[in-house]
């Protein structure tokens, strides 16, 4: 109790120091000193290409930054959240405990997201979200300790509504089974998709789900194949994702009937956990096609393959780049230098200028709602055409064929 | 000891219900519940007459498969708990070992279309090659690790087993990435094999002909042999054995091997099931195995063996058999739970496993 109100004191107590009162605390960054950007993503594991992608976004926003903001070396201090629940608050724990830390970037699956948002937020940490979609992290009933979360990449909230349509508009699909691995990303999106699907006249035989790391998928196919679906929706990750693909086809029942997997799946590994399998998968993403993208997109592409020698590895780099881009324009917003050459930061002061910041990024507009909602959803459905990892290039393996 | 056995048992004795604790009510909760979910939930599957007998013999068949594999691995618990009273945490990931270097002889074989024209050969080679790694890996963390702790009381050991376990989980993500890799696929485990009249994989059948032949082979180099008759009297008595003459440490590095080559076999096994290897694949067929092992009476090698079918005909059947029937959606999301529910039923009924009685006697 005595703790408690010593938090709730100190939260309300609103601190000076140099120039700068803010209501949460004030970041003090000596003359010289790097400002230290923490960072947390999939960076390990069947869905690390996720994570490295946006780790690689970011860097080159550093890069166009010249290195540098408000006078001071960026430092990026990037943790591995391993894509799940432990990882995030494990990595958001460790981000908050450097006081030294600006904002944070990241992190790409709402798993993590999902425990480290509020742990950042209680730290007076601004999160700037590049993938994690999940709709309850941006709804309008989010409780408070989210305040200080917003994202730079759609809500699922709009693709599982066009992941409905695209079942039951292009795949005439009448009866449809959803399965999810319990993340709250699949969950929450095959829900909504669900949802979607019966508005549309449609109807929703079960909601299976199966762990991430399952490896026999036989049973929950067996009991799916009972109910004869026209469509599965499976909007799993990587490793689950493979071993569906591969194993419905040797049910009884649903040699015939496809597998939609969705946006946690673009991933060279999901090749090379589904080989042969693969081909003929189609997958519901966002649109990352060019001509669908921001104006400054081909050239943050030119720079992504001069520096890391090949094409992105996933879909959310754009996002990633936006991401760093919104947090490096509300801190040259909010920091204040003082004679001596230290920089101050009012943590309160750098939230509000994050959800206020509007720009045109290199993934599209970038504008935020009072959720912390900042940019929409394009739909689109990609197909795989080649079981050759090597061959693993968006839009050509796998192709776009939808819209 | 007959009296604790007796008041843990079915029915207890009038004198005890005086003696009655809160422990027991809770207890005797779970297990009323638990009998209730069962009898209900089957009662309910069945009236609702979702699955055919078609779907119920592809579970019981599903369940067999992952079953024998969990069997493979239990022995591996097992056998060392009966020699050296040690739990080896590692073995999960030593099976892990196997299936990862059958996987570049498999990958390589399904390259050059070698697996295709020869599946005999190359299934022998990529389980030779399995079971080498293994059994070499098992002896050597015997040397290493543990036998430096053969002496050491307390919990040392059962550290060190762990340590080995993260040991060999980092070192093959270090060595081979953290990525999920597919085993190949070839097109004659598609085919499927006539069953009673019902389909049933051709991979599901070799899976549990290899499992039941690797667990007749061991079963009589334990009972017929010199060196099983050696294994027996260590585990009996180590000191006493080696008084006799028997060299313990031979008799030690032996059973390492044994449970090594187990293990491998099973890796091959398990990957050529699920098609897929990476560097964490140990571990949980590794916990369940080693549930497998107390299911069936750790120390007891036909315990193993039966632990491990049971297991896995549970963990196949159960969700849908009983969850399905009281109304729970998405029931397989729970079959780890099932796993281990049954697995503390068995404790609180049966403390010393399902064969476990039988060793216990013998042994006092």
């Amino acid at each position: 109790m005595v703790a408690a109100l010593a938090v709730a004191s100190s939260a309300n107590a609103a601190e000076t120091k140099g120039p700068v009162t803010d209501d949460i605390g004030v970041l003090v960054i000596p003359k010289g000193a790097p400002i230290q950007i923490g960072a947390y993503w999939v960076m390990s594991g069947a869905d690390s290409a996720l994570g490295i992608d946006e780790k690689r976004g970011v860097e080159i926003a550093i890069k166009d930054q010249g290195g540098k903001l408000v006078g001071h070396p960026v430092k990026l201090n990037v943790e591995d959240d391993g894509c799940n629940a432990e990882g995030g608050q494990t990595a958001a724990t460790k981000i908050a405990s450097n006081p030294a830390t600006a904002i944070v970037i990241g992190p790409a699956c709402s798993s993590a997201a999902t425990p480290g948002a509020p742990i950042l937020w209680k730290a007076g940490l601004t999160d700037i979200d590049t993938a994690a979609t999940a709709p309850a992290l941006t709804a309008a009933d989010r409780k408070p300790e989210y305040a200080g979360f917003v994202r730079t990449v759609y809500s699922d909230i709009d693709q599982g509504r066009a992941d409905a349509q695209y079942v039951h508009d292009v795949l005439k699909a009448q009866k449809i089974v959803t399965v999810h691995d319990g993340s709250p990303y699949a969950q929450q999106l095959a829900t909504v998709m669900g949802e979607n699907f019966k508005k549309l006249g449609g109807q929703v035989l079960s909601q299976e789900a199966v762990a991430p790391t399952d490896v026999d998928m036989h049973p929950v196919l067996t009991r799916v194949a009972t109910e004869k679906p026209d469509v599965i929706y499976a909007p799993v990750f990587v490793a689950a994702g493979a071993q569906l693909l591969r194993q419905s086809k040797d049910i009884p029942g649903l040699e015939k009937v496809p597998l939609i997997g969705s946006s946690g799946q673009m991933a060279p590994d999901l090749i090379e956990a589904a080989r042969g399998a693969i081909v003929g998968y189609k997958i519901t993403y966002p649109d990352v096609s060019p001509e669908s993208m921001g104006k400054g997109y081909p050239k943050f592409v030119d720079e992504y393959k001069k520096a890391y020698g090949e094409a992105p590895i996933s879909g959310y780099h754009a996002n990633a780049y936006d991401g760093a881009q919104l947090a490096f324009k509300a801190i040259e917003k909010v920091a204040k230098t003082d004679a001596s050459g230290a920089t101050y930061i009012g943590r309160k002061a750098l939230r509000d200028a994050v959800f206020a910041t509007k720009f045109e990024g290199v993934s599209g507009p970038i504008s935020c709602d009072q959720y912390g909602q900042c940019a929409k959803f394009k739909p689109a459905v990609y197909e795989f055409t080649n079981g050759d990892p090597k061959t693993f290039k968006i839009g050509e393996n796998p192709k776009k064929i939808w819209p | 000891m007959t009296d604790v056995a007796a008041s843990r048992g079915f029915i207890p004795k009038l004198s005890t219900l005086s003696r009655f604790t809160f422990v027991d009510v809770v207890l005797w909760a779970l297990r009323i519940g638990v009998i209730i979910v069962v009898i209900g939930g089957t009662i309910g599957t069945l009236i609702k007459a979702r699955y055919g007998a078609a779907q119920w013999f592809d579970f019981l068949v599903f369940g067999v498969t992952i079953g024998s594999v969990y069997a493979l691995v239990a022995l591996g618990y097992t056998m060392v708990y009966g020699v050296l009273r040690l739990i080896n945490f590692a073995h999960g990931d030593i099976m892990m070992t196997g299936a990862f270097s059958g996987y570049f002889v498999a990958s390589s074989f399904a390259e050059s279309g070698f697996l295709d024209t020869n599946p005999f050969l190359a299934m022998l080679g990529i389980l030779a090659v399995a079971v080498t790694t293994s059994t070499v890996i098992a002896v050597l963390t015997e040397r290493l690790a543990y036998r430096p702790f053969r002496r050491v009381r307390g919990l040392a050991p059962l550290i060190c087993a762990i340590g080995v376990s993260f040991f060999l989980e980092q070192t093959f993500r270090g060595a081979f990435g953290s990525g999920v890799r597919a085993y190949p696929d070839p097109k004659w485990q598609k085919n499927t094999l006539d069953v009673f009249g019902f389909s049933v994989p051709l991979v599901e059948v070799l899976v549990v002909a290899a499992a039941l032949i690797s667990m007749l082979v061991l079963y009589v180099i334990v009972q017929r042999t010199r060196m099983g008759t050696a294994m027996r009297a260590v585990s009996e008595d180590s000191d006493t054995a080696a008084m006799m003459g028997i060299d313990v440490n031979k008799v030690v590095v032996f059973t390492f091997a044994l449970g090594g080559a187990m293990a491998g076999i099973a890796g091959v096994c398990y990957a050529f099931v699920f098609k897929q290897v990476y560097f964490f694949m140990g571990f949980t067929p590794g916990i369940k195995a080693f549930g497998a092992a107390v299911l069936g009476g750790i120390g007891s090698v036909p315990g193993a063996m039966l632990g491990g079918l049971f297991l896995g005909i549970v963990e196949s059947v159960g969700p849908a058999l009983f969850l399905d029937g009281i109304g729970i959606t998405a029931p397989y999301q729970l079959r780890d739970l099932i796993a281990f529910t049954l697995l503390i039923m068995v404790l609180i009924f049966r403390p010393y496993g399902i064969m476990g009685e039988r060793m216990a006697k013998k042994r006092a």
